[in-house]
């Protein structure tokens, strides 16, 4: 629900109650009375906020320090499960499974969506409107959907894919793709590079086109080739975009379930177990409540470090380059 | 505009281009085309066209794949949870944006975690809770779990975008003696009509597509909505693809429909918020 997008707005709230505070030299509005009659605007949100949402993440904390089936009272075990995820091979599988999804979440879908709104920006406006939409269209798609219609894409008996592959002549590339041990990261992973290139390359369309053209006829006339211009122009300049993109598609890579759900469940044997399946497999299945709690937090946590890591990094590359 | 356009180099970046287009549209453009095809047909391979347009797919998936049930459950969701987020996000907004309450800075952090923290973080507490309310199986434990999640997005939205109205305007109908109410809903909402629906835009997308919220908190097939129908209606027809197949085209043609009506407000929207 609050989907990949979301966590960039926080900082765009912030930015500009700090300059009109400034300017209005500290002055609120002439709508505020204060008092009681200014919660009743408030209460409605935090009540339902509160009641299931902001709760349900305190008690997520309680439930992580104890040892709970569902069914009989929790037992207080203090840091336990945390010890026990640390000595749990599974778990590290599962966060071993997501490091090698940032690839196909992160890096591909940065990198072909740089490129594309490289050669995009070139293009007549007609042109570049009609492919921006089409594009973008994967990101608007429910995963859930598309785990599902990509497993019927890659089924090894009567699969499209393995159709082409054969009609291509390359029958012996023709696998099972989702059964394979080997080849199912990759092969999920693909559906997620589909899925989010078309995203990133928005996000770096509109960059492209804040950037100041006469930069780059500035280069022309000093012979840069457009490789160059691109490379030691564009691709500096993106930086906040990078920063957007980089941020959205690694927390959307920790959060992700619903297309590895419907796609694999984590299957074969593990090879695409990632913390949040774990964390199903664990307390809807196992009835492992406390230990799933312990599992759904340490990804929670990773989401607040990369924000952290990412928002520190670009600030360090902001000076360097300005 | 013409950056790259130069000899040698316009060629090879078309056919990029034109590459990636077909990856985009090849996925789909199957989905469709099995949607209309008999179990027969597809023996003849996948890009072979139907003698003719099976329709009865689409009539298979509806009644006897309970795809009618499952819209409707759907609307039923989207409806409320989008309707009572956005008002939500106008009345919490309008707080944050101009009006003065003990803890504003603890309640805008408390916001924002609820913004970070993934929902599959506190899914287990809110089953729970649900269980405990007697909610589990209701369209409450879809709907109200929802608002919830929608809440910090839509405040903050509608926070940023009533700064930006110009402090003037407010002061003038104040001084004209016009009380709170009539200043947030006669002037504040009006104008930030393209704002809320953006908004509202955003939210319908996100809360057609939620996937976790139903698969926990919902097991009785009556409530399901169209993402989880479909994933109980691939475990009992995995044989039938072309009903399958109808069955997404079900689930993400409203979605398509709604997006390329709205396409330009949607990217912009959406990047706008991210390039700050």
């Amino acid at each position: 629900m609050t989907t990949a997008d979301s966590q960039t707005r926080p900082r765009t709230a912030t930015a500009p109650k700090r300059a009109r505070a400034g300017r209005q030299g500290n002055r609120v509005s002439v709508l505020d009375r204060p008092g009681p009659s200014n919660l009743l605007y408030i209460l409605p949100g935090f009540l339902i906020y509160g009641a299931f949402v902001f709760l349900p993440i305190l008690a997520a904390i309680g439930i992580s320090l104890t040892d709970w089936n569902g069914i009989s009272s929790p037992v207080f075990v203090g840091l336990d499960n945390f010890a026990k995820l640390f000595a749990d091979d599974l778990f590290y599988k599962a966060l071993g499974n997501n490091a090698q999804f940032i690839l196909y979440y992160c890096v591909f879908p940065l990198l072909i969506g740089i490129v594309l709104a490289a050669i995009l920006s070139s293009v007549g406006t007609r042109q570049r409107l009609a492919l921006r939409t089409l594009f973008f269209l994967p990101y608007i798609m429910p995963t859930a959907v598309l785990g599902i219609i990509f497993q019927w894409l890659y089924n090894p008996a009567f699969g499209p894919f393995n159709q082409i592959l054969k009609a291509v002549g390359l029958g012996k590339l023709a696998l099972p793709w989702l059964g394979d041990f080997h080849f199912v990261l990759p092969a999920v992973g693909a559906v997620a590079t589909w899925y989010f290139f078309g995203f990133c390359m928005v996000i770096f369309l509109t960059g492209i086109q804040r950037i100041d053209p006469s930069l780059h006829d500035a280069a022309k006339v000093d012979g840069a080739r457009p490789w160059q211009s691109f490379a030691s122009i564009t691709a500096p300049l993106l930086l906040p975009e990078i920063r957007v993109v980089l941020l959205l598609t690694v927390i959307a890579s920790i959060k992700s379930f619903d297309l590895i759900f419907t796609m694999t469940r984590g299957g074969p044997s593990n090879a695409t177990l990632v913390p949040n399946i774990y964390m199903y497999q664990l307390g809807f299945q196992l009835n492992r409540f406390g230990y799933a709690a312990a599992v759904a937090l340490i990804g929670a946590i990773l989401v607040f470090a990369v924000n952290f890591v990412i928002h520190q990094t670009m600030q360090r590359l902001d000076k360097v380059s300005q | 505009m013409s950056r790259l356009t130069q000899a040698g180099a316009v060629l090879p970046s078309r056919i990029v281009l034109w590459l990636f287009a077909l990856l985009t549209v090849v996925p789909f453009g199957l989905l469709i085309l099995t949607s209309f095809k008999s179990q027969a047909d597809l023996m003849k391979g996948a890009f072979v066209l139907p003698p003719y347009p099976h329709f009865e797919n689409y009539v298979n998936a509806w009644v006897d794949g309970h795809f009618s049930t499952y819209f409707t459950n759907s609307v039923l969701v989207v409806v409320p949870v989008v309707a009572i987020s956005t008002v939500i996000g106008i009345l919490t907004g309008f707080a944050f944006a101009f009006l003065s309450f003990p803890f504003k800075k603890g309640a805008f952090v408390i916001l924002t975690i609820g913004m970070m923290v993934p929902s599959e973080a506190f899914i287990i507490p809110l089953y729970y809770e649900m269980l405990n309310l007697r909610l589990i199986n209701t369209y409450w434990a879809l709907i109200l779990p929802q608002v919830a999640m929608s809440i910090p997005f839509a405040t903050i939205f509608m926070a940023s975008t009533m700064r930006q109205i110009p402090a003037e305007l407010l002061e003038a109908a104040v001084i004209d003696g016009a009380t709170r109410q009539h200043v947030l809903w006669g002037i504040i909402v009006p104008l930030l009509r393209p704002a809320a629906s953006s908004l509202a835009l955003f939210l319908f997308i996100w809360t057609w597509n939620e996937f976790l919220i139903p698969l926990i908190l919902v097991n009785d097939d009556a409530l399901r909505t169209l993402p989880i129908g479909m994933l109980f209606f691939q475990g009992k027809y995995t044989v039938n693809t072309p009903v399958l197949t109808a069955g997404a085209v079900i689930v993400i043609l409203p979605i398509v429909v709604v997006y390329l009506a709205f396409q330009r407000k949607f990217i912009e929207g959406l990047t706008a918020g991210a390039a700050k």
